[in-house]
Order: structure tokens, then C-alpha cells, then sequence
């Protein structure tokens, strides 16, 4: 086995975080204010690109090895697989792009140190989650990603919402951990090791200790689908996302959920061959989200909470791809789920981010501390034209309108489903169709809104918005559409992603 | 050669509208002249096209395992309705010039309008069923925003919303569709669907058949999706004659054409087609009797017409419904625009308040007249001959109350358009308007098209050459122009029609001597709900809306009713993983 640079992906931001903290926190009291957070930020950028690097070169490691990356600390094995890959790829991006976001966003706030400290912190975390090979560690990437997660939702310390929010998070969290937990403790009792693997060709041998093995499988879907909000588990999300600032916002919706996702599959992978139906039960919860998601967000009138709101459909159709693969075994739908996945970090990250963009020009420069109403936001494409049209393709994109990304994404997913003509399958996809028509009875007025010709007197009031927040914007924008019409611009990344989804339940 | 002009008939608007998205405000003068610019090279393309038209695939680019092939073919159907997108897009367009004069946002307005060409063209030479989804799409995305596009007003964008749903509706019939065709056949080639439709089971491609008349019904207005379309006449009037008249209600028209030869066999479809046109082009001939909104009684009589072409499909005139597309777009686009300059020099769309405004602009008096002589059916104009040719086909192949009803129709739609040009043009002005002439550039383009409502009948022998050498699967007769006109002046049926129209005229005359038009009878609450529909749409959207605010209750904020549902998906996911093990 050759050393790999895989782990420095998680080593470099973990260790520099705690840098990036002390330097922001005691870097000489000399340098102004500005000066200090400048450094810090250009630090965290900087920590990122470098990861970036890692990341490359280790995608070389994996494509001429053409099997999975093992690497262990001292005693502790891990392994770097497709779906590895696609996180830390996710991560990064978003990641990435939320840090140069943020640097006008958070500057000036009490504690900006410890933004970037828990950011940096949350992507070497998430990179490691996505390479864990036993229950228990991965279980200890999770607890970790929640923790780094909590403070940086709970960041306006000051504002009881917020902290409300934090709380909700904390609690709902905690007990999704400790079911898992549980989870862990029965299949160790039961099986004797922990390594995914092993429990994977064991558990398919054992037949004395089903009973166990079920109540584990449950715990590990509703522990990790706490994280991942699967309705009814969903509660914090509305409330978290909206909260939290816009950046984090991107980061939750985009990378987090979707890191639990794939905590979730690969516990339950391991109790794959014990003839659970995972397969119907994701279909279930898929469409169960959908339908939660939609309705929920029909109604809203702020446009963090329907954009949270959404997230959940958007797990929908994830689940529903992915349910479809293992229904049938099928890869284009194990395909298509992995590519929505990227692609609602791309549309979803952007969202919150132009979102966040004009509510930082619209609102917080004018001092007023309140979620940003879809009403607010009337005629703001001529004041703020490139963030209005960002959006719109953010929000579009979502709604499934071709030729854009997440168009794309669904059709695969759709594909998936008529492959085979199980009716009852054809009809759930055809329910997912309507759905996403649904959808756009609430992303369509948002674009009305902003391109209406009388601007609010609020928009008018509006502050000029920073190159740093825009550079974000303009290029997840191009990626939708650039991914839209080219979609087979991805398989690199998604094709060894839904590969190991699949070996790793054993299609 | 093919696949050049191909390219430049889709890629010459498009590229049109991002040259306009970047302009910059201030220059509306270019603005202006790109859109024309654009537009008529497209249309000229078009044009061009026409001789190359072929059943051969002309452009074939591969996209991978998920997508099929990109192809286009230039076939006879395609290029025809081809031509008439760009052309009647690049009148629009010159019209606009005039028309738009000194509107705000002017490239919004022109970038969606070429930028709904080019997918329109794209969606007609489309030979990939998924790529037509996705043309498809786009177009409707095009009519939604030009339908709100003066957005500050709640009814044009509740308007748009409304189209945008349900041509969406009927988009994931489409979807189903062609998703069902790649589960049967594993291609989203439509020229298999045509060759290979007996190698499907009957059941799915039932449900491809029927998936695809839901995605016409909703995109052409039919019944029971012709709430929308008269509700999309708030947008500006360019917009309604190129998009809700002329070209993209058509698609619908089309895509029944396009794959009549496959779902013929299926039990039960010819049948509901037929019954689809029948229902949609009474009732709103109906509506249309006592509209008194001049937009709103064109777009009655829009799906009216639409009815006929379905209901020619549904009786196996393809050649007779692709005829009738070719006159409508031409004589509804003339109406629509006249009716645009009328609007624009008065400034109100209700025609209560018209009346007597023939002697203030003449030319469009005159030019409406044609029109309105053309959708009548009024020899010898092209809505004469196209209209004989549905009551022709529906006599010989459809039951005979069917053709009744239709022939009382076409009696309808006699009286509900005289009703429009007496009330506009003719009696006293019945309110103090304020009158601006007709601009030059509009006078160009409604010239154009009454010439045109002249003339395109004696194209018959052309299009229908082209369609039967360039359709292999629909086996249409070559018959010449002479041939045809031969045939509808012999047949008595033709006199019967002639009489029924003439009935329909006199009558709207003789009322027009009363001023018996307006309001206060029973057909009012009716028309108001479009026969119920619009009731039914109100239903269903309210239901939705009251069950998102029940359920925003399960939000309920607090803690312990979180922890709640945590625990109890837990026991119901163990319950159900115990009972599958």
C-alpha cells in the first residue's frame, strides 16, 4: 500500500483552524481591526485552495490505483472511495466559495475569528466523514460535524432566534446521535467487530440475531435522518437554516444534510444483506419529503425558511434515486441520485448565497436585524441585477426547468424509474413530476418579485454589494448552466460515486 | 446545407437574445434593431428550409448514455410549422417596434421573445423526444415571463403563474411520455416511436398516447386545460398573437400530428381527440358569443379554432389540421395584431367602450375585416378552404352529431366575429377615446399578413406535397391545389357550411341594429367560470394552499413535539423493517 495524501485533506484545515482562531483572536493588538480580519480571511481562503491541491493530487492517487485509497492514523483505518471523493469535492467547493463570501459578510461581527475557525474545522471534519471505514468513527465524524455546525448556527449569539434555533438543533442532534450510538453498541454486541466490511459479509451470515440487527437499522435511519431531515424528523431545519448566517445557510442545505445522507447509507449498507428492504423505505421517505417539502414551502413568506423548506423536497427526489437503485438495482438511478446531489449543493449553496448577497445589501448594512421577506425583494434586479439573475437561475434550476442543472439531475432520476415498467414505481415518479410542477408555485413569484418594476423603498435604500460576495455567485451560476447543457461534464466525479453507492450495497 | 440552416433558425435567435440581454438600457434604438435584425434573419432561414425538407435524420450529435442522440430532422410537418414560427415571429417583432415604443425593459421583452423562437423551432425540428421535453419547456418558460412581463400588475402575473402550471401539468404528460418510450424501446427517437409503436405493449403505450394528449390539451388551451389562455391575454398584444395565437398553442396541434400514425390503434385515443376538439372548440365559441373584452374573445375564438385542428386530428386528417394551422396562425395574428393597434391608439381592451373607431383608422378596419372574413370561413380567403376541409374530413370520419355540432360552430364563430367588427369599427363611438394612428412598422406587418390571408390556400399542393413525400409513417394522398378546390366546391356539405356562416353573420347584424350584445344573460355566470373550469382551478389551488397552512401546524416550534415525531418515526421505520424482514 502506497501513503496517500488523502488524510491531509482532513489534516490541513483541521489543523489550521485552531491557527486561524488564535490568530484572529490574539494577532498583535497593533493592527487595525480590519488588518486583523483580512489576515485571518485570507488565511482561511488560502487553507482552502491548498486543500484544493490535496485534492487533486489525490484524485490522481485514486484514478491510477482504480480502487479505494486505505490510509490509517496509528490505529485507526480509513478509506477513500467514490463517495468519499464526491463529498470532499462538494465540501470543498462550497466551502471554498463560502469563505470568500463570507469575508464582507461576517466582517465586523463579535467573534469572526471563530467563523472561520469552525469553518475550516466543518470541512476537514466532513472530509473525513466521507472516508470513515468503521461504525464508530464514522459515528465520531458526525458527532464532530454536529458540534462544528451548532456554534456556527447559533453565531448571532446575541439574537434570541438565533439562539432558539441553535437549541432546537442541539437537542434534536443529540438525540439523533445517541440513537445512533445505540445503534452502534447492538450491531458491536451482536456481530463483534466494527468495521464496515466485515459487518457487511457477517451480518449477511448471521441468522440468529435478526431481531438486534432491525432495531439497529432503525436506529441508524432515524439517528443519521435527524441530520439529513426526513420528514417527520425535519423540525430543526426550518429554523436552523433560516437562522444561521447566509453562508452557513449554503453550507448546511448544501454539504451537511447531504454528509448525513451518506453517513446514513453507509451504516445501513452494512446491514445490507440481511434482506431489509431499504430500498421501498427510502422510496417511502422520499416521497413523503417531497410531498412535506413542497407544501411547506407553498406557504412561506420568507425566503430563507421556503428555501429551507425546499432542502427537503430536494432529499425527496435524493432518496427516491437512490431508492430506486436498490429497489431494482438499477445504476442510473443511483446516477442521477448522486448527481442531484452535487447538483443541490450547486443550486441550493447559490441560492442561499444571493439570498444572503441582498439581504446583506438590503437589510444588515442598514442596520435592521430581520429575516429577509420575499416582499422585500420587489424590484430588486435593477438595483441588484447580477444577484436577481443568479438567483433566479438558482431558483429555476430548482423548480427542474430545463436546460438547467437540476433538470438534469431529476431526468436521470425519472429515467431510473420508468426503467423496468413497475407501474406502482412509474406512478411515484410521475407523483415526483407533479411535485417539482408544484414547486414552482412558490420559486416563480420570487423571480416575478424581483423583476417587478417598482422597487421597494427598501431596496432603494439598498447598499452596494461587495466584488468578494459576487465572484460566488457568478460562478455557481455559469456551473448550473454549464452542467445543464452539458451534463456528462460530471461523470468523473458522480460515475465512481454511484459505482461505490452500489458496491457498497452490494448491487 | 440542412444542418446549417437547421442550426441557424434555432441558433440565430438565440443568439439574438444574449446579444440583447447585453445591451444596455439606454440604447432602446438598438435594441429595436437587433430584435428585427434577429428575427428576420431567422424567418428568411426558415424560408430556406422549406426546399431541404426531408424524412432523412439531418443532424445527429451523440450526448452520452442518459440522453440519446440529439437529432434533428427537417421534415415536412416541421419545417412548415418552422416557417411559420419565424415568420410570424419576425412580424411580431417588427410590430413590436411600434408597439413597445418607449416601454421600459425593452430587452427583457425581446431577449424571451427571440429567445421562445429559437426553442420553438428547436421543439418542431426536434427528432429526440427528451430534447422536445426540453424545448417544450422552455417555450412555456418563455410565454410565462412574457405573460407577466408588466409585472407589477397582480393579474398579469397571477396570469402567467397560472399558464406556467398548467402547461406544466401537461409537461409531465410529455415527460411520461417519452419516459415511457425509453423504458419500451430503450430510445427517445421519435422516428422509432413511428416505426417501432406496434413493438410496445399495448398498455404502456396507452400510456404514451394518452400522456401525450394531456401534454396537447394543456399547451394547446383544450378542454379541460382552456382556463389559461384567456388569462394569458395580459400580455402585451405582440405576445398573445405570436405565442397565443400563432405559434406555441400550436405545439400541442403538433405533437398530436406528429405521432398520429403510432397511437392510432391504441383503443379509445382517435376517439377522446376528437371528443377533446369537439368540447374545446363549442364551448368557447360560446364564450366567445359574449366576451366583451376584444383580447379575451380572440383567445376564445383561439381555442375554438385549435378544437377544429384536434378534432381534424381525431378524425384522421392530419393534412386538413396542418392545413388549418397554416391559415389560423396567418388570419389570428393579423386579428391579434389589428386588435393590438386598436388597443394601443385607444387604450382600453373593452369593447363597450369602442365603437364606431372604422372611420378614425380605416386601415385597420380594413385589414380586421379580412381577418375576420377568413376565421368565418368566408370564401375565398385561406380560412374558407381549411375550414371545408375539417367539416370535410369530420363528415366522412366522425358520427354525424359530432359533425353537427361542429357545423353549428362554425355558425358560432360567424356571429361571435362580426359581433367583434361591429362593435370595434362600426355604430357610434359609445365613449370619448382618445385616437393615436397606426405606426409605420405596424401598417408593415398587418399589411403583410392580410396579403397573406390572401394567398397561403394556394400553397395546398406544396404542403401537401411536402407532408406526403416527407412523412413516411402518416400515408397522406398527394392531391394537387386544383384537386382540392374541386372537391370542396362540389360537395354539398360546402354550401350547407356557407349557409350556417351566412346565418351567423346576418344574425350578429341584425343585433348589431339593437345593440343587443352586452351582459345580463344566463350564459354570463358560465362564461365567467369558463363552463366551471375556471371554479375547478380555483378548487384545486385553494385546496392545495389550505392544506400547506394545515400542514405548517406539524411546525409547530416546540421542542417536545419534535422530539415527538423523532420517536415516533422511529417506532414506525422498526415496526416496518420487522415486518419485511
Amino acid at each position: 500500500m502506497n501513503p496517500t495524501l488523502f488524510p491531509w485533506m482532513i489534516a490541513v484545515p483541521l489543523g489550521v483552524s485552531p491557527f486561524v482562531y488564535l490568530a484572529g483572536r490574539l494577532g498583535s493588538r497593533k493592527v487595525e481591526l480590519n488588518g486583523r480580519s483580512l489576515f485571518v480571511r485570507i488565511l482561511a481562503l488560502l487553507t482552502m485552495l491548498a486543500t484544493w491541491v490535496l485534492f487533486a493530487l489525490s484524485w490522481m492517487e485514486f484514478t491510477s490505483q482504480k480502487s479505494s485509497l486505505l490510509f490509517h492514523l496509528d490505529a485507526i483505518w480509513l478509506s477513500a472511495d467514490g463517495i468519499s471523493f464526491l463529498l470532499a469535492a462538494m465540501v470543498l467547493s462550497l466551502g471554498t466559495f463560502v469563505v470568500l463570501f463570507s469575508g464582507p459578510y461576517i466582517a465586523g461581527e463579535v467573534g469572526e475569528e471563530k467563523y472561520y475557525a469552525m469553518l475550516l474545522a466543518m470541512v476537514g471534519i466532513m472530509v473525513g466523514l466521507g472516508s470513515a471505514r468503521d461504525l464508530f468513527n464514522l459515528w465520531m465524524w458526525f458527532e464532530a460535524m454536529a458540534v462544528s455546525s451548532y456554534l456556527l448556527v447559533a453565531f448571532y449569539r446575541e439574537r434570541s432566534a438565533s439562539l432558539e434555533a441553535g437549541i432546537k438543533y442541539l437537542v434534536q442532534s443529540a438525540i439523533g446521535s445517541v440513537l445512533v450510538l445505540l445503534g452502534v453498541a447492538l450491531v458491536l454486541g451482536n456481530i463483534g467487530t466494527l468495521d464496515m466490511d466485515a459487518i457487511r459479509s457477517m451480518a449477511a451470515a448471521t441468522s440468529s440475531a435478526r431481531l438486534p440487527l432491525l432495531l439497529a437499522g432503525a436506529l441508524f435511519v432515524i439517528g443519521f435522518g435527524v441530520k439529513v431531515a426526513f420528514v417527520p424528523l425535519h423540525t430543526w431545519l426550518p429554523d436552523a437554516h433560516s437562522q444561521a448566517p447566509s453562508g452557513i445557510s449554503a453550507m448546511l442545505s448544501g454539504v451537511v444534510i447531504e454528509a448525513g445522507l451518506i453517513a446514513m447509507l453507509r451504516a445501513i449498507s452494512t446491514l445490507g444483506g440481511f434482506s431489509i428492504s431499504w430500498g421501498t423505505l427510502l422510496l417511502f421517505f422520499g416521497a413523503l419529503n417531497m410531498f412535506f417539502g413542497n407544501l411547506l414551502a407553498l406557504r412561506q413568506t420568507q425566503i430563507k425558511r421556503m428555501l429551507a423548506y425546499s432542502s427537503l423536497s430536494h432529499i425527496g427526489y435524493i432518496l427516491i434515486g437512490i431508492g430506486i437503485a436498490l429497489f431494482n438495482g438499477n445504476p442510473a438511478g443511483a446516477q442521477g441520485a448522486v448527481f442531484h446531489l452535487f447538483n443541490h449543493m450547486v443550486m441550493k449553496g447559490l441560492a442561499f448565497l444571493a439570498v444572503g448577497a441582498m439581504m446583506f445589501g438590503i437589510l444588515d448594512k442598514n442596520g435592521i436585524h430581520r429575516p429577509l421577506e420575499m416582499n422585500d425583494l420587489a424590484g430588486a434586479a435593477r438595483k441588484y441585477p447580477l444577484e436577481a439573475l443568479t438567483l433566479s437561475i438558482a431558483l429555476l434550476a430548482l423548480g427542474g426547468l430545463p436546460p438547467l442543472s437540476g433538470f438534469m439531475s431529476k431526468w436521470q432520476i425519472f429515467v431510473a424509474g420508468f426503467q423496468g415498467a413497475e407501474p406502482w414505481l412509474m406512478g411515484l415518479v410521475i407523483f415526483a413530476a407533479l411535485n417539482s410542477v408544484l414547486s414552482l408555485a412558490y420559486y416563480a413569484p420570487v423571480v416575478n418579485i424581483m423583476y417587478r418594476r417598482n422597487m421597494g423603498e427598501i431596496v432603494q435604500r439598498g447598499a452596494a454589494i461587495p466584488v468578494a460576495m459576487r465572484i460566488p455567485l457568478i460562478i455557481f451560476a455559469l456551473a448550473i448552466v454549464i452542467i445543464g447543457l452539458i451534463p456528462s461534464l460530471m461523470n468523473w466525479l458522480t460515475s465512481p460515486a454511484a459505482q461505490a453507492l452500489l458496491v457498497m450495497f452490494g448491487k | 446545407m440542412t444542418a446549417i440552416l437547421i442550426g441557424l433558425v434555432i441558433g440565430l435567435p438565440w443568439l439574438g437574445a444574449i446579444v440583447l440581454w447585453l445591451t444596455r438600457d439606454e440604447d432602446p434604438r438598438l435594441q429595436h434593431t437587433l430584435a428585427v435584425g434577429f428575427s428576420l434573419a431567422a424567418g428568411c432561414a426558415s424560408l430556406a428550409l422549406i426546399p431541404f425538407s426531408s424524412a432523412e435524420t439531418a443532424v445527429r450529435i451523440p450526448m452520452g448514455r442518459f440522453f440519446g442522440d440529439l437529432t434533428f430532422t427537417a421534415d415536412g410537418l416541421a419545417v412548415t410549422l418552422t416557417a411559420i414560427a419565424c415568420v410570424v415571429g419576425s412580424l411580431a417583432v417588427v410590430f413590436s417596434v411600434d408597439y413597445m415604443h418607449g416601454e421600459e425593459q425593452l430587452k427583457r421583452y425581446y431577449a424571451f421573445v427571440l429567445l421562445f423562437i429559437g426553442a420553438m423551432t428547436g421543439l418542431l425540428l426536434s427528432g429526440n423526444l427528451l430534447f422536445m421535453f426540453f424545448f417544450w419547456e422552455i417555450t412555456a418558460l418563455c410565454s410565462y415571463a412574457l405573460i407577466s412581463f408588466y409585472n407589477d400588475d397582480p393579474k398579469a402575473v397571477a396570469g402567467g403563474i397560472k399558464a406556467l402550471i398548467i402547461t406544466q401539468v401537461g409537461g409531465v404528460g410529455l415527460l411520461a411520455g417519452a419516459l415511457t418510450t425509453y423504458a419500451a424501446l430503450g430510445s427517445y427517437q421519435v422516428a422509432d416511436l413511428l416505426a417501432k409503436a406496434e413493438e410496445i405493449p399495448a398498455g404502456l403505450l396507452t400510456v404514451i398516447a394518452f400522456g401525450f394528449l394531456l401534454a396537447a390539451a394543456a399547451k394547446s388551451a383544450q378542454f379541460p386545460f382552456h382556463t389559461w389562455l384567456p388569462d394569458a391575454m395580459e400580455a402585451p398584444t405582440p405576445i398573445s398573437a405570436l405565442i397565443h395565437a400563432a405559434t406555441m398553442v400550436n405545439a400541442g396541434v403538433y405533437l398530436l400530428a406528429r405521432f398520429y400514425p403510432a397511437f392510432e390503434s391504441v383503443s379509445g385515443w382517435a376517439f377522446s381527440v376528437m371528443l377533446v376538439g369537439l368540447i374545446s372548440a363549442f364551448i368557447t365559441a360560446v364564450m366567445a358569443l359574449v366576451a366583451t373584452d376584444l383580447k379575451r374573445a380572440l383567445a376564445y375564438s383561439t381555442v375554438s379554432q385549435l378544437g377544429y385542428m384536434v378534432y381534424a386530428i381525431g378524425a384522421g386528417g392530419v393534412l386538413a389540421s396542418q392545413f388549418h394551422l397554416l391559415s389560423h396562425a396567418v388570419f389570428k395574428a393579423l386579428l391579434f395584431l389589428a386588435a393590438g393597434s386598436v388597443i394601443h391608439s385607444v387604450g382600453t381592451r373593452d369593447m363597450r367602450r369602442m365603437g364606431g373607431l372604422g372611420s378614425k383608422m380605416p386601415f385597420v378596419r380594413n385589414v380586421f375585416i379580412i381577418g375576420a372574413l377568413a376565421l368565418a370561413g368566408v370564401p375565398i380567403l385561406n380560412g374558407f378552404w381549411s375550414k371545408e376541409l375539417i367539416l370535410e374530413v369530420g363528415l366522412e370520419h366522425s358520427p354525424i352529431w359530432a359533425y353537427g355540432l361542429m357545423l353549428l360552430g362554425a355558425g358560432l364563430t360567424a356571429f361571435y366575429t362580426f359581433r367583434m367588427v361591429w362593435l370595434v369599427f362600426f355604430g357610434t363611438g359609445r365613449d370619448q377615446l382618445h385616437i393615436h394612428s397606426a405606426g409605420l412598422a405596424m401598417k408593415a406587418a398587418l399589411g403583410i399578413l392580410a396579403v397573406g390571408t390572401f394567398v397561403t390556400w394556394l400553397s395546398f399542393g406544396n404542403l401537401n406535397g411536402l407532408l406526403s413525400s416527407t412523412l413516411p409513417f402518416h400515408e397522406i394522398e398527394h392531391e394537387s391545389l386544383l384537386e382540392m378546390m374541386g372537391m370542396v366546391i362540389s360537395a354539398p356539405a360546402t354550401w350547407l357550411a356557407l349557409l350556417v356562416v351566412a346565418i351567423g353573420i346576418v344574425i350578429s347584424w341584425i343585433r348589431m341594429r339593437g345593440f343587443k350584445f352586452f351582459g345580463g344573460g344566463w350564459l354570463d355566470p358560465l362564461v365567467e367560470s369558463s363552463f366551471g373550469f375556471d371554479t375547478l382551478n380555483r378548487i384545486i389551488t385553494m385546496g392545495v394552499q389550505k392544506l400547506a397552512g394545515q400542514l405548517s401546524l406539524t411546525q409547530t416550534g416546540i421542542l417536545s413535539w419534535n422530539v415527538v415525531g423523532i420517536l415516533g418515526a422511529f417506532l414506525a421505520v422498526l415496526v416496518f423493517l420487522i415486518w419485511s424482514a
